[in-house]
């Protein structure tokens, strides 16, 4: 196509359309930057100050700092759980964070277990953007330096100080105390099921949550209350500078102060040694508990660092269960420290404590043989007798007269088959049968014979075998709500949260059972210990001079015996053998502290294996006692010169004696010693 | 000077003279937003020269005495490089198509030898030189409505669907409405215009909804609500809108920008520096940088149109065009108007081949201002 020729007019036309449409597209384009500056306007003029406040909360962050844990103190103060200073190194991922390479580093200047290198790789680059991941704690003072001096160079390491939690006593407190541990995915899920948001907290990565007993029921109140520190950091959550003058303290959690006392815990667990079992000591006029012990114990510091398999594993495979808490979720059958509330019962029905009966050694009933412990038999026996020697045929003999219920009711009375509000998890409720409690359990059977209480099986119950199970906790309350003889006394563990006191157990009616009867049954504990006759007399002698104990011994089955079976414990595999039971209460005169130790199949008798615990659980109770050293010291000189001359030998008979006067005589006598738990 | 002097023939040509007839002020103010931007980068950077700054300083200086260099050029080598150019920035785009080096998703450069390029920024200069070369030999007539116009339409739509294609909606909007600007200046009939606005609107949801990749069509749905995604697209509109807010009237003062300095606020130096701009200096500072961008438009404009070349008038209004595109979008992208696309603020932004590509526009917006009585007789290598 050959070249247009374009005219002059055309020429000016093209001229005239261009300068119109180009003031027109200049029109247009200045609306447009007229639109612009009127946003700019609005933006930085008109919504200045919303955006002046969403460019500081950009800037300006809050790190948490986590609150002290409250601490955990015995009755005297002395601490049980606590914190300590934990130097720690933590790494956090960024987008373009070489985990591997960090790592690598960091291992050139602290000692990381190569073994775990890649198993913390994994972790750190699967955690959340810039959420510290723990990779080493408990570092040195120098290694905690080296990290800081060098951290410029390293990427989202920070080598910092958290607190964690120590108890000082390991194992002594596990079960009661119980633990710490790392928060999971189930703590977290928990909460949010109840509808409620999970404090921030727990995201923390040195935060533990409470796991067990103390820590876990009172975890809110120990916990205390997060704070902040004020920092202003840039876009990649990096911290340019602080500022101190808008920090908030952290608000440390309460301190909780229980009844227990450090020594007498301590006692008793080593007492026990490799013994497996549970000891619950009790004040007996205030239900505070002095020792609540479980044996064997674990190290409950292992939890807070978090055990490894292979360590866990050998504490749960352990055939004697060191993370039962056997005082109060292990129960067991009373055997005859059922015995004293049988007796109660018996008084209850009318049956006169003077009335005799002979035992031969076995009773026929039905047509079974039940046989008393004593082979030979007891010969006449009256209640105080029947205590006294444990005397099977007797309850055998006596116990339809008073019935099942009867029975069931005096021993719920006491305490059994009762959970009590002691501030912590975890109690079993153990078994008390009665007829109502048959009929429902066998109501499944087809036969309706089976579901009949059968006359047979109150035998049984009264010697506190059969069906009864009890736990450590309740045969403590049960032996001091005897003791006292006043108060349906409840236990206490918990003394104060925070600074505020708990109520204590004395603050309840008094124990509907008539005192004539307390005194017989509390006569005859005092004989069994007492008495030179006395079931458990070498084993229970305190040498405190007239401070003496009262107590009852049990032995009971874990298997059935066959008929002419072997009742020898000897040659038994561990848990097929006896368990060995005492309960006690001292001083006999003036009852002051009540005491239930259960040894799981201890294989020998209550005489033999609890007795001799329980003794030293007391002593040592009581010689932590103002009160009764005060007693003990005055008229003699210290028992432990000369343990054997006072006591055996001249005062046989002094129990009886000494516990008709249940006034409020002692207390006045010793004016200057404190009422126990006032004033600390 | 007087004009008796340069009514003399031959007299225009001398260099000095075409020296002296460079548009000074509008240089000025060339100068000026180029240096607000490295004084934004100095600061963004914790006052210091590198990374920025000093680099854009540098490219400035070069890229200035190119332009002037081009601005003596006579307006007959600009009219015959024009199609050459076109050509081989399509037949480079094509080849980014087949053998292109795919960065961040998109495949955008090309590689030969050492040197690094963009086609898409060719075709930029490449469109305006190529249609205005063609509106040149057409009549008005011809212009507003007929045949002909298929094929600056076709001109047009080639390289903006190659560039979309990459995909760099930014720039496909840029090449692709810079075309629409040069054929509605050159006359196109009004209703054509309207009836291409109307299907463009009408062709726009479907278009969003089934031809733009997903990345795409996130920031657009992000723009329509930005608190929907705070962390992720809506990042960017959100940041910037806080930082612009928080500057307030008289702004945070020099290297004072928590937003920018910080690092919340993206690409600081770069396609948000007109936020950080107005960060520190406030509102009155953005609208400071705002009026010299009208000022630049509107001298580019009256140059335009004072030029006695169809093809001088269109190629200066084309790249006027495209400057103020750049302009408007990224304007509107800072400030939470329009949807996140790459297009930087020109000479404010880091960033060596867009200000190349509107230095050498600007050489021939200069070059048209000082030849502005050659009217370039199209005797030679008209395509009709």
């Amino acid at each position: 196509m050959s070249e247009p020729s374009i005219f002059f007019s055309e020429v000016n036309r093209r001229q005239g359309d261009f300068n119109r449409r180009a003031f027109l597209l200049g029109g247009i384009t200045s609306l447009g930057l007229a639109a612009l500056g009127g946003r700019l306007a609005y933006l930085q003029v008109i919504e200045a100050q919303r955006y002046q406040m969403l460019a500081s909360s950009n800037q300006f962050n809050f790190i948490m700092v986590p609150p002290p844990r409250g601490r955990i103190l015995d009755r005297n103060g002395v601490v049980l759980a606590s914190n300590r200073p934990n130097f720690r190194l933590t790494v956090y991922r960024d987008e373009d964070t070489n985990v591997a390479q960090v790592i690598d580093n960091l291992s050139r200047l602290v000692p990381i277990d190569p073994a775990k290198i890649p198993r913390l790789v994994k972790q750190i680059e699967n955690s959340p953007k810039k959420s510290p991941v723990p990779v080493m704690e408990d570092l040195s003072w120098e290694q905690f330096t080296r990290i800081n001096v060098r951290a410029p160079e390293l990427p989202g390491v920070s080598a910092d100080m958290a607190e964690v939690r120590v108890y000082p006593y390991g194992g002594a407190f596990a079960h009661v105390i119980g633990y710490v541990a790392k928060v999971n995915d189930k703590d977290i899920k928990k909460i949010k099921d109840a509808g409620q948001q999970p404090d921030q907290l727990l995201y923390n990565p040195g935060f533990r949550i409470g796991r067990q007993g103390v820590e876990k029921a009172f975890d809110l109140e120990l916990r205390g209350k997060a704070g902040g520190k004020k920092v202003e950091v840039d876009a990649k959550g990096r911290v340019v500078a602080e500022d101190p003058g808008g920090d908030l303290p952290p608000v440390s959690g309460d301190e909780i102060r229980l009844t227990l006392d450090v020594d007498v815990q301590r006692r008793a667990l080593e007492v026990f040694g490799e013994e497996s079992g549970a000891a619950v000591l009790m004040d007996c006029r205030t239900g505070d508990i002095l020792c609540m012990a479980s044996a064997p114990a674990f190290d409950a510091n292992g939890f807070v660092r978090g055990l490894s398999g292979p360590e866990y594993r050998a504490l749960a495979g352990y055939e004697r269960k060191p993370l039962l808490d056997k005082a109060l979720s292990g129960t067991y059958p009373a055997g005859s420290t059922f015995k004293p509330t049988t007796a109660l019962a018996l008084l209850a029905a009318g049956i006169n404590p003077k009335e005799r009966v002979v035992c031969t050694g076995g009773y026929h009933y039905g047509n079974r043989t039940f046989r008393c412990w004593k082979t030979g038999g007891h010969g006449a026996q009256d209640m105080h007798d029947a205590i006294k020697n444990s005397c099977d045929v007797y309850f055998y003999h006596l116990c339809n007269r008073a019935g099942i219920d009867l029975i069931a009711e005096t021993a719920k009375k006491l305490g059994f088959q009762q959970v009590f509000d002691i501030g912590i998890p975890g109690q079993s409720r153990g078994l008390i049968p009665n007829k109502a409690w048959k009929r429902e359990a066998y109501k499944n059977k087809p036969n309706p014979d089976a579901r009949v209480w059968q006359l047979g099986e109150t035998l049984s119950v009264a010697i506190g075998q059969g069906a009864i199970t009890v736990n450590a906790l309740q045969l403590c309350v049960a032996t001091a709500r005897i003791a006292n003889s006043r108060k349906a006394l409840n236990p206490r563990l918990i003394r104060s949260v925070g600074g505020k006191e708990l109520p204590s157990g004395a603050a309840v009616p008094d124990l509907p059972i008539p005192k004539e009867h307390l005194d017989i049954v509390r006569n005859a504990m005092a004989a069994v210990a007492n008495d030179t006759t006395g079931g458990a007399y070498r084993q229970s002698q305190l040498g405190l001079g007239d401070v003496l104990m009262a107590g009852k011994t049990g032995t009971a089955q874990s298997r059935d015996y066959k008929p002419g079976e072997s009742r020898k414990n000897a040659g038994l595999a561990w848990s097929k053998k006896d368990h060995n039971l005492f309960i006690a209460f001292a001083p006999v005169d003036n009852p002051r502290y009540a005491l239930a130790v259960i040894v799981q199949h201890g294989g020998v008798s209550g005489s033999l294996a609890a007795a001799p615990r329980a003794r030293e659980i007391m002593r040592t109770a009581l010689l932590k006692d103002p009160e009764i050293r005060a007693r003990i010291e005055k008229p003699l000189p210290p028992p432990e010169l000369d343990p054997n001359a006072d006591v055996e030998g001249a005062e046989p008979e002094l129990p009886t004696e000494g516990l008709a006067p249940l006034t409020p005589a002692p207390e006045t006598a010793t004016p200057a010693a404190p009422p126990p738990g006032a004033g600390r | 000077m007087t004009m008796s002097a340069l009514s003399r023939p031959g007299e225009r040509d001398r260099p000095l003279i075409k020296f002296l007839e460079i548009d000074w002020v509008f240089c000025l103010l060339l100068c000026l937003i180029a240096g607000a931007g490295s004084l934004i980068m100095f600061y963004v950077a914790g006052a210091s020269w590198t990374p920025w700054a000093a680099q854009h300083l540098v490219r400035y200086s070069i890229f200035f005495v190119a332009m002037i260099v081009l601005a003596m050029l006579p307006l007959r080598v600009w009219f015959e490089v024009a199609y050459p150019v076109y050509f081989v920035g399509l037949a480079l785009l094509v080849a980014v198509e087949l053998v292109g080096d795919v960065a961040k998703g998109a495949q955008r450069w090309l590689e030969i030898g050492p040197v690094r390029f963009q086609p898409s920024e060719i075709m930029k200069i490449g469109i305006v030189l190529a249609l205005a070369r063609f509106y040149h030999g057409v009549s008005a007539e011809s212009a507003r409505f007929s045949w002909w116009l298929l094929i600056p339409l076709a001109m047009i739509a080639a390289p903006t669907l190659l560039v979309a294609h990459q995909p760099d909606l930014g720039t496909a909007i840029l090449v692709g409405a810079t075309g629409v600007a040069i054929m509605v200046l050159a006359g196109l009939d009004w209703k054509l215009i309207l009836g291409g606005v109307g299907a463009t609107l009408a062709a726009l949801p479907p278009f969003i909804f089934f031809v733009l990749q997903d990345y795409q069509r996130r920031r657009i749905l992000t723009f329509l609500d930005p608190e929907s995604d705070k962390m992720g697209d809506g990042y960017h509109i959100l940041q910037s809108k806080i930082a612009l807010g928080s500057g307030g009237f008289l702004g945070k003062g020099l290297g004072l920008g928590s937003q920018s300095q910080l690092d919340y606020l993206p690409e600081k130096h770069t396609d948000f520096i007109f936020a950080a701009l107005s960060e520190q200096l406030g509102f009155l500072g953005g609208a400071t940088i705002l009026l010299l961008y009208v000022g630049v438009i509107f001298m580019a404009l009256r140059i335009a149109s004072a030029s006695h070349s169809h093809f001088g008038r269109l190629g200066s209004a084309g790249v006027t065009a495209t400057f103020a595109l750049y302009v408007l979008i990224n304007g509107a992208m800072v400030m939470g108007m329009a949807p996140v696309v790459g297009v930087p603020m020109p000479l404010l932004s880091y960033g060596g081949t867009v200000m190349m590509t509107v230095m050498i526009g600007f050489g021939l917006v200069l070059s048209t201002r000082v030849h502005r009585y050659s009217e370039v007789t199209s005797g030679r290598g008209s395509l009709l």
